[in-house]
């Protein structure tokens, strides 16, 4: 996996550089460096917040409650987790690790990141409005509102397995 | 909110204040630019291709080039709502730009994959891509129906 993004990069480095000439691909490179060191530390930020909170988070209430959310009641409580998570993606991503972990079934996952992208409501105060205007921002709102489910109740019935790797330790965790 | 975080009396509201100055005073300057630059974007492309393609009456397929356009625009919300605003002043229609927005919030090609990938892994992220897939589409039809509906009783 790594080697084949590693060798998509080297490729497109490559057109770049064939196609555009040196100077394009100099700020090219650049310009990515400076991606990366801006990416690198709020990437280790945001994983850091994940562990600490795994240690710090009450496991067994979380568990208990995360019992509860099987069927669509549990997508309905993802979908309203979503909408009040406050902070952009160093907030939900790291949530999601943990309630993956706290064993969260991945319809609930998705709800979640589903609905945190849609109806999330700092994004819709901070972006929505003033951008597209109450009219346009509310309706967008009440449509988008079943979607999580939809999206959570598409992501039980996909048939193929998928894991996801626990952040304390190596092993994969079979959704 | 400003009088809960007052009523903390723990310094909440100053902090939070504080906070959303700094994010402004940082964001701010880019917001004019990239909405400057997205209206001249789409002033570029000249303004009946938008109509004939995302205009009122392009129905389904306003509905699919918006939901395309916003799974591959990669760029943050700044960038991305400029161009939805601009798309609008320029006579885009509801449900082309509900796709739109739609489509970006959920893919996000830019930074969120590269947060998403690390922190989730390629199978999950790969699963979410799935699920979620048919959602701008769905959403783009939703308010293509609420509009039909909306303007038939209207009339």
């Amino acid at each position: 996996m790594f080697w084949g993004f590693a060798a998509f990069a080297a490729l497109m480095a490559a057109l770049c550089y064939g196609v555009l000439g040196t100077e394009a691909f100099n700020s090219a490179v650049a310009r990515d460096l400076q991606m990366i060191t801006d990416l690198l530390p709020r990437i280790a930020a945001a994983q850091v917040v994940a562990g600490l909170a795994w240690f710090m988070l009450p496991r067994d209430r979380l568990s208990r409650m995360l019992k509860k959310t099987g069927g669509r009641r549990g997508l309905a409580m993802a979908t309203v987790a979503g909408i009040i998570t406050p902070g952009g993606p160093m907030a939900a991503f790291p949530f999601t690790v943990i309630i993956a972990n706290a064993g969260a079934d991945r319809g609930v996952l998705v709800a979640y990141l589903a609905s945190w992208a849609l109806l999330g409501m700092q994004r819709i105060i901070v972006w929505d409005l003033p951008f597209m205007g109450a009219e346009f921002s509310t309706l967008r709102f009440l449509i988008s509102l079943p979607m999580p489910i939809v999206a959570g109740m598409i992501a039980r019935r996909l048939p193929f397995s998928v894991s996801l790797e626990k952040i304390t330790s190596g092993e994969s965790l079979r959704q | 909110m400003s009088c809960f975080a007052i009523s903390r009396r723990d310094g909440s509201f100053h902090l939070g204040l504080l906070y959303a100055v700094e994010q402004f005073i940082k964001i701010a300057p880019r917001m004019v630019v990239a909405l400057i630059a997205a209206s001249f974007m789409v002033k570029l492309v000249p303004t009946d291709i938008i109509g004939r393609f995302l205009g009122d009456n392009s129905g389904f397929t306003g509905i699919f080039i918006g939901s395309v356009a916003g799974l591959i625009v990669p760029a943050g919300p700044v960038i991305s709502f400029a161009i939805a605003a601009a798309l609008a002043a320029q006579g885009a229609s509801v449900p082309a730009l509900v796709a739109f927005i739609t489509a970006w919030s959920l893919f996000s090609a830019h930074r969120i994959m590269l947060f998403e990938i690390p922190l989730l892994g390629p199978a999950f992220v790969r699963m979410r891509m799935l699920s979620v897939m048919l959602l701008p589409v769905l959403a783009g039809t939703l308010a293509l129906i609420i509009n039909e509906v909306l303007s038939r009783t209207r009339l």
